[in-house]
């Protein structure tokens, strides 16, 4: 009866599996392959000086659609390695065990300091392990491969005017300009000379600088007042 | 140890050996059909418990034994308690005549086909009882099906069995053997026909798909196993591949020439072994490969398909039986 | 749909019971929210008379989220990763639909290019979405342990395919949150169309190994011809679309008569069955499966080069304001026209919708459950309900 010829198809079939390599991934003794752009968990980064990359500005935690991040924003004060005045962030806290993976706090953030990451969050026993702190996320900046995405890369891959002939044509005048800067650089190489020479010139001046500064010390003892008082004006 | 009557001794002794060997088929029978389903579905089955998962049914009983047994409230306490039991207690009883040897059987009864079908007709009743008492509606339908099913795919069974009685005269399991050690195995030949008829009869009454309605996960939750938990489930489980195990030795011994070696190679346990073995990965193969059939579909396939045809073929084989002689023998 | 309408159709959804004692040979029996095969959370209680159905209730809103009250309170921008999670089983058609809807409201023009990667996606989640039902319609009748889970394993498998696919775009393996106001939010890498290509092939090569396990498959077509039939008329009233319609015989598809995005541009071909019981409903699926392999590898043949988002990008959660205005759009998902209605000028001063509306295809067809069950058996009422394919978290939001 047809039955049988077809459990006997079915049958085949089955067995023809039998014969192919299983398509297991026996996950994490081998692991696959994601692709760069993978979102799994969370790091902030630190910037291109060294610094945490975080201002503190709330745009993470005013867009999340399941208000899992918690950031407390710190006072504006100078940043110790160019001196200007830029934001801080107190504390930062990201709740996985709600997050929806929906990447909008990584488009959002204005100075790409959080990111996402290709590895898998470490898997815990209780709620509290899920909950990322600032310090779990600062270290998996380091220990973990970081994803494609930031914000900057992600806003220019949607920007409106990408692709389109006037962004072509303003490609190609960046293209052309390209031997234009060549030449550029060449008059610019002039005033790198008188760079050196200014550079040349300063080591005179920060050896006349020490001459001053020796010459003031040992101005203190009365004995060499006379001679610092002497030396000044030659300096001058 | 004069005391006991040496029937009862032998009996014991061989009953325990076979029964124990037994057990121990059915554990790693379970690891193998698990593999074996997992290689079908492009995929590897157990493989953290033990080199290649070899311990996973150790791990499998043990889970089940640490659950929580529940009994329910309102199910009826001695036959929910009696069923898991008795289901194993009979599918083992079955085993009793079937020759593992040349003349080794626990029993040598000359009914010996009487008494593994019997003992099929009796394992549907802990399976009702446990539909019955599990005080759960989808536990009564399984019961229910089981009962139907069981019932009517016992008449094919049983005269699909008929037909190596015919032939070799006899009702005692290991005379049939032997007489297919002598001529030719049953199913290379007029058995043939009977052998496919009595192996659907038998997924039937093991509950293994293609017929499995009365434990249909998807429509039933559990079927009849629904209200168990922890060992008294993990005794159902065991039950059915006991069953499927004990189907196949049965199928060997009457058909495919049991404890008879091909070849002329040297009769014995190995062979009878290596065949039950053969025809459980058809089973498992046919369980893994094909979806089940709706119950009045099932009923229609035995009624009016299965008891024909066998009805057919145990009028056949007595035919040939009485002429063969006349025609000059085979 | 009233015993009237019921009546004028010739179809009795609720059989006279007056034959019977009242609740004394029926068996009432609740295949409850909890249950291995009812597709998500559904509740149908069964009036049973041995194993005969003789009424069924269903019972729907166990996975009600508030998706559109919570989207009150949200933003334009913040809505689509919410709206991922109701058809969870084909995301891109969702955030698709959410997105037209409010790019209808704002005005917002979609370029070219992202109105075929739209498509594209739309496409392969179809395909994607067809595997997985066909993958539980199997498991719906072989049983968890048996035949139906190989079935389902290796339409998965195929899927794996897809979703890898989709993973080295968005980053997300399956709620990709890459639809934005105005496009997408991620382009496609290099080298990915020739992925899509060898995957696609090989999805095609794996369609022959379906069919040997289902629908040429004996058993698995006693198990669904003549079951469940839906007469097309009833179909219209319930407000049925997608395959169902299709399979009972209406030549309707959203892709072909009222096109959308790409899909002016190529030509789908529209499979339709007349029988409209379940085993016309797996062969127009599995044949709208294969027409989604041929469209994709057209549309990703076929990419213009150009922006892929016309709107702003994503920088404020309320740069997005709608003062008032009403938009309706509908769309072809894998089950359906899946409909979004907003209405601008709701709180953030604009930024959220003030009513947000979905028509999920999904509960239409279930409202088809009281009157194909009937007169069947619970074997049946699992094979229908699967080829129904429901979406609960789409029927419910």
């Amino acid at each position: 009866m047809g039955y049988f010829i077809d459990a006997a198809r079915s049958m085949a079939r089955s067995m023809r599996t039998v014969l192919r390599k299983p398509t297991t991934i026996q996950y994490p003794a081998e692991k696959r392959d994601q692709g760069p752009r993978a979102r799994l968990t969370f790091a902030l980064v630190h910037d291109e000086h060294g610094e945490e990359a975080c201002v503190g500005c709330l745009m993470c935690e005013k867009i999340c659609p399941s208000r899992v991040i918690t950031v407390t924003a710190g006072d504006k004060r100078p940043s110790e390695v160019t001196g200007k005045k830029r934001g801080f962030a107190d504390d930062f806290v990201l709740d996985m065990n709600a997050c929806i993976y929906c990447e909008l706090c990584v488009q959002v953030c204005p100075t790409d300091a959080i990111v996402m990451t290709q590895d898998h969050m470490v898997p815990g026993f209780s709620r509290e392990d899920l909950v990322l702190t600032m310090d779990k996320l600062y270290a998996n900046e380091t220990e973990t491969t970081l994803s494609w995405g930031r914000a900057s890369n992600l806003l220019e891959m949607q920007d409106p005017k990408r692709g389109t002939e006037e962004d072509r044509a303003a490609t190609k005048q960046r293209a052309g300009a390209k031997p234009a800067e060549a030449e550029a650089a060449k008059p610019a190489a002039k005033p790198v000379k008188p760079a050196k020479a200014a550079k040349a010139e300063a080591p005179e001046a920060v050896v006349a600088e020490p001459a001053k500064v020796e010459a003031a010390e040992p101005a203190k003892t009365e004995a060499a007042q006379a001679e610092a008082s002497e030396a000044k004006p030659e300096a001058k | 140890m004069n005391a006991i009557h040496p029937i009862v001794l032998h009996g014991l002794i061989y009953g325990g050996a076979i029964a124990t060997v037994l057990l121990t088929l059915t554990a790693w029978g379970i690891w193998f059909e698990r593999k074996f389903a997992g290689r079908m579905q492009s995929r590897l089955g157990p493989t953290l418990v033990g080199w290649v998962g070899l311990l996973q049914p150790l791990a499998d009983a043990a889970k089940l034994l640490q659950k929580e047994d529940l009994i329910p409230d309102q199910a009826d306490r001695t036959l929910y308690l009696a069923s898991p039991p008795l289901t194993v207690f009979f599918t083992l009883a079955t085993v009793a005549v079937i020759p593992v040897s040349v003349d080794v059987a626990v029993a040598n009864l000359p009914i010996g086909v009487l008494w593994i079908l019997a003992l099929g007709g009796l394992m549907v009743f802990p399976v009702w009882t446990a539909g019955w008492a599990s005080a759960n509606k989808y536990a009564l339908l399984g019961g229910m099906r089981a009962v139907a099913q069981g019932i009517s795919y016992e008449i094919p069974m049983v005269l699909s069995a008929l037909v190596p009685v015919i032939f070799a005269g006899s009702m005692d399991v290991n005379e049939i053997v032997t007489w297919q050690a002598e001529h030719h195995w049953l199913v290379l030949g007029p058995g043939l026909f009977a052998f496919v008829i009595f192996f659907v009869s038998s997924l039937a009454e093991a509950n293994r798909i293609p017929f499995d309605i009365p434990e249909a996960e998807s429509e039933l939750v559990a079927g009849v196993t629904t209200e168990y938990s922890g060992m008294r489930f993990g005794l159902f489980y065991m039950a059915e591949y006991l069953h499927t195990l004990v189907a196949s030795a049965v199928a060997s011994a009457l058909f495919l020439g049991g404890w008879n070696g091909l070849f002329g190679l040297a009769d014995g346990i190995h062979w009878m072994l290596a065949k039950t073995l053969a025809l459980f990965f058809m089973i498992t193969w046919v369980r893994w490969s094909l979806v089940r059939f709706r119950s009045d579909q099932l009923m229609r396939l035995c009624w009016i398909y299965l008891v024909p045809m066998s009805l057919a073929l145990v009028m056949v084989s007595a035919l040939w039986v009485y002429y063969e002689p006349m025609l000059g023998g085979h | 749909m009233t015993l009237a309408s019921a009546a004028r159709l010739g179809v009795d959804p609720h059989r006279d019971l007056t034959d019977y004692d009242p609740e004394a040979d029926l068996m009432v029996l609740n295949m409850g929210p909890q249950h291995p095969s009812t597709h998500g959370v559904f509740r149908v209680k069964l009036y049973l008379d041995g194993e005969t159905i003789v009424r069924a209730v269903p019972y729907v809103g166990y996975l009600h989220r508030g998706v559109e009250k919570l989207l009150e309170e949200l933003t334009f921008v913040q809505a689509t990763p919410i709206v991922d999670k109701n058809d969870y089983v084909s995301p891109m058609t969702n955030e698709q639909a959410i997105n037209m809807a409010f790019e209808a409201l704002l005005e917002v023009e979609v370029p070219r290019r992202a109105r075929y990667m739209r498509t594209l996606f739309a496409e392969m989640s179809r395909i994607s979405s067809h595997l997985l039902w066909l993958a539980t319609f199997g498991v719906d009748m072989g049983g968890a342990l048996g035949g139906g889970t190989t079935l389902f394993l290796h339409c998965f498998r195929e899927r794996e395919y897809i979703l890898d696919l989709f993973e080295l775009v968005t980053g997300a393996r399956f709620h990709y949150n890459t639809h934005t106001i105005g496009g997408n939010r991620h382009d496609i890498p290099a080298g990915w169309a020739k992925r899509v290509h060898q995957a696609l092939d090989l999805i095609a090569s794996r369609v022959d190994e379906y069919l040997d396990l289902s629908t040429k498959n004996a058993i698995f077509v006693a198990r669904t011809r003549g079951v469940g039939t839906l007469p097309a008329k009833l179909a219209l009233e319930l407000g049925i679309t997608g395959p169902i319609l299709r399979a009972s015989g209406v030549d309707h598809d959203l892709r072909r008569d009222a096109p959308f995005h790409a899909y002016d541009e190529i030509d789908v071909k529209v499979q339709t069955e007349q029988a409209g019981d379940c085993l016309a409903r797996a062969h127009v699926r599995i044949r709208e499966l294969s027409e989604s392999i041929r469209l994709s590898k057209l549309l990703v043949d076929g990419l213009p080069e150009g922006p892929i988002c016309g709107g702003r990008p994503i920088k404020n959660p309320t740069q997005f304001k709608a003062k008032d205005g009403q938009a309706y759009v509908a769309l072809e998902t894998p089950r359906g026209e899946l409909g979004t209605y907003v209405i601008g000028g709701g709180g953030n001063k604009g930024a959220s919708p003030y009513r947000l509306k979905i028509r999920p295809p999904s509960l239409h067809a279930l409202a088809a459950m009281p009157y194909l069950l009937v007169g069947g058996t619970i074997s049946d009422a699992v094979v229908i309900l699967g080829s129904l394919d429901p979406i609960m978290g789409e029927a419910d939001r």
